[in-house]
């Protein structure tokens, strides 16, 4: 009797604690003038910690900020932020995953006013860049930084008289920043084939990184990837134009450093700025240019021309890769968060972030001349955003990044025929929407 | 005035364990805060996960609705071909490098259970990498075979070999995850195989040399019977820790190319907070657990019975 009463006690627990997490939020408690802040980790939140003891002094909230790996902050906040609780007030959510913690986030026009800096005015946001922080029509957030796919393109190796004349004689045109995928390609080969430089840098960080290839690639080809058709998601990928997207790509792959199926930002950061066998060009996020552009670290230090991304056969896109500042619902310091949040987005912090070689989401700020004139990334983001892409997003998204992620690669790899690779992503694909209620 | 009988020794008297439960001289109230940590660090964790398990909990609704559907994960994952794919990789891996680390550490703990000048710096020497920190390791491997910049490829390349993208082909990449952990493990065994070693009496060898057992007598007829319960309590805790080997490997493959390292753990980690599908990764963490308990039950029954370990120990 004695134990089957312990047990009957602790299901009884178990079941407490689970069915707890269903109740209400607590009532706030009394604000506390200190708040927490998750944050990825790269030059731009690095740069605005440092602005941070003007804030505490202006405003007497104490912000501690944590920095975490991009799929490390999304783990973390899986895991650290529900709708009754959360171990943070400010929260910075990469534009893929704000479906995913939609419903735990408060709406921007709940959000407090202000004490000591007003409301961010979200028409001062890049155009492009405000659907970022928008899920199911609701403004969650304010999206913060100008993260979109711009071009390098290494300016010594064009510039070059002697490459120019041999390049010139094999193709007909002159060396230059590649405007279409085609002269990408031509010049790629012929800098990797006389062992000058590899001629492209792919990325294979993670799967929402390939992901961002695949889009990028079809994009260009012509094709969409998922598209809400009579109000829900469904695949539409073109199936000749994916795989040409796809055999353009396996051509890429061709002409670049040994070990290119698994390139994240580290090793492409290694093979441009470190070997000094380099690249020829590839694509970079805005917010990672700091690293490119040091000249303790890098041997390419200014020797960088910055575009928009190639185009292929249909026009250009840039993809989207930015990030949003968002409060949960459950925070209680949801005043002292949003005063973080106003003052982050300010005119006057947007105007030394970009000081810092960084990318704040504000039109008027990475337009200013003045900023033009120093920092020569500004004008090619202004043409990305133009072209300004996004990848699909809906809560399951995780799922079909990892099909992409396997079939993309296989495609490219020369592991599968790509026709049968995108047969593959398009049949996978559909069974998770399917699943998913889609 | 009763007085504190220690623990109980026999069947009978722990029958009466609990006859005077929760009365003054009962150990039972003695108990209750040590059973209670160990309910909450321990049990309840087992517990909670096996009873998310038994719901659909996508993590993007946060707290919110869960719905209830029995052992629905359970068909799911049976279902799953990347279940299954993880399944073999890590029973691959299992099955792969414990045998060399085993095989490794019991040599060196062979070669190295003798004085010589240098013994203690050598031993101690062996055994750094065990101390590496598993992210760390991963890491440095991960460069190491870097094909363009790695030190194993320019070693190749040195030697006339062409470079290899170790990490890019599914093969080279499994490999790869293996050798890491042999690297850093083996000295693990050795460490173990080496204490077990010096612990067998010098007599127990000497007689046999004096019966005229050669070197590999000695070795297959007296050194292992006597270490076999060190060798299978080591194969034990190498079953159970590579059961749950994660870090290593996620820096150094993020589980690719394709599926090719995603070990269980990894797919566990993905379900969990790439799918955010937290009753299917809870179903794939009970169902680890099974699998590390049939592990040790299968040894511990079938090897550690201590009536037969004693026989093959000599009785020591």
């Amino acid at each position: 009797m004695k134990k089957a009463l312990v047990f009957f006690l602790l299901v009884a627990m178990t079941f407490t604690v689970f069915a707890g997490g269903q109740r209400e939020a607590a009532p706030a408690a009394q604000p506390t003038r200190e708040i927490n802040v998750l944050l990825w980790d790269d030059p731009y939140p690095r740069a605005l910690e440092a602005m941070l003891p003007e804030f505490e002094a202006a405003t007497g909230i104490r912000v501690n900020i944590e920095m975490l790996q991009p799929p490390q902050v999304l783990t973390r906040t899986a895991i650290a932020v529900t709708d009754t609780a959360t171990d943070y007030d400010v929260v910075g959510v990469d534009e893929g995953n704000v479906p995913v913690f939609a419903s735990m986030l408060l709406p921007f026009d709940q959000w407090p006013e202000g004490q000591v800096y007003p409301r961010t005015d979200v028409t001062s946001v890049t155009e492009k860049m405000l659907d970022i922080g928008t899920w199911e029509g609701v403004q969650l957030g304010v999206p913060i930084n100008g993260n979109l796919y711009v071009w390098m393109t290494r300016k010594d190796l064009i510039e070059n008289a002697d490459y120019n004349r041999r390049f010139r004689a094999e193709y007909g045109y002159d060396l230059k920043v590649p405007d279409t995928l085609q002269e990408l390609l031509e010049m790629g080969t012929f800098f990797h084939e006389n062992d000058i430089a590899y001629g492209f840098g792919p990325f294979h960080g993670g799967p929402a990184g390939v992901l961002c290839e695949a889009v990028y690639m079809w994009h260009s080809f012509g094709t969409s990837f998922i598209d809400v058709v009579d109000g829900t998601y469904k695949v539409v990928l073109d199936e000749d134009k994916a795989v040409e997207g796809m055999e353009f790509y396996k051509k890429l792959m061709a002409i670049s450093p040994p070990g290119a199926e698994t390139m994240a930002h580290v090793e492409r950061q290694a093979a441009f700025a470190a070997d000094p066998k380099g690249v020829f060009s590839m694509f970079i996020w805005p917010a990672q240019i700091p690293a490119y552009e040091n000249p303790d670290t890098s041997l390419v230090s200014g020797k960088i021309a910055y575009s928009a991304p190639p185009a292929g056969p249909v026009g250009h896109g840039a993809v989207t890769g930015a990030w949003a500042i968002m409060i949960p619902k459950a925070s209680r310091n949801q005043e002292a968060a949003a005063e973080f949040v106003y003052w982050w987005s300010s005119h006057e912090v947007a105007e030394r972030l970009v000081q810092a070689n960084t990318i704040p989401a504000r039109t008027e700020v990475l337009t200013n001349p003045a900023f033009v004139a120093e920092k020569p990334h500004l004008p090619a983001l202004a043409d990305a955003m133009a072209v300004a892409i996004s990848r699909p997003r809906f809560a399951e998204i995780g799922e079909v990044q990892d099909v992409i992620k396997l079939r993309w690669t296989e495609g490219v790899t020369g592991n599968r025929d790509p026709r049968e690779a995108v047969r593959l992503i398009v049949r996978e694909t559909n069974e998770i929407l399917q699943r998913a209620g889609y | 005035m009763k007085s504190f009988r220690g623990p109980a020794t026999s069947r009978t008297e722990g029958a009466g364990f609990f006859k005077g439960a929760g009365g003054f001289g009962s150990p039972v109230p003695f108990l209750i805060p040590a059973l209670l940590i160990v309910f909450a660090v321990l049990i309840f964790p087992i517990l909670f996960a096996f009873f998310v398990s038994l719901f659909e909990w996508p993590l993007s609704a946060g707290a919110g609705p869960r719905t209830f559907i029995g052992l629905g994960n359970y068909v799911t994952l049976s279902r799953d071909p990347g279940f299954w794919n993880s399944l073999w990789l890590q029973l691959g891996f299992i099955f792969i490098a414990i045998p060399i680390e085993m095989v490794l550490g019991f040599l060196a703990a062979l070669l190295l259970n003798r004085e010589f000048r240098g013994g203690n710096l050598v031993r101690a020497l062996l055994l750094l990498p065990v101390f590496f920190l598993p992210v760390v390791s991963g890491m440095t491997w991960r460069f190491m075979l870097q094909p363009r910049y790695g030190a194993l490829n320019n070693l190749l390349v040195a030697l006339g070999a062409p470079p290899t993208t170790w990490l890019a082909q599914a093969r080279t990449a499994y490999a790869a995850v293996i050798a890491q952990d042999v690297w850093r493990m083996w000295p693990f065994v050795f460490m173990l195989m080496y204490a077990g070693l010096a612990g067998i009496p010098d007599e127990l060898i000497e007689a046999a040399e004096i019966d005229g057992a050669s070197y590999r007598q000695r070795v297959f007829s007296v050194i292992i019977p006597v270490l076999y319960p060190t060798i299978l309590t080591t194969l034990l805790l190498r079953i159970i820790d590579a059961l749950r080997i994660f870090s290593e490997v996620y820096v150094m493959t993020e589980g690719g190319p394709g599926m090719s390292t995603t070990l269980f753990s990894l797919y566990t980690h993905r379900i969990a907070f790439g799918h955010m599908r937290m009753g299917l990764s809870s179903a794939m963490a009970i169902f680890l657990l099974i699998l590390s308990i049939l592990f040790a039950v299968t040894l511990v029954r079938k090897n550690l019975s201590l009536d037969e370990l004693e026989q093959r120990g000599g009785g020591r």
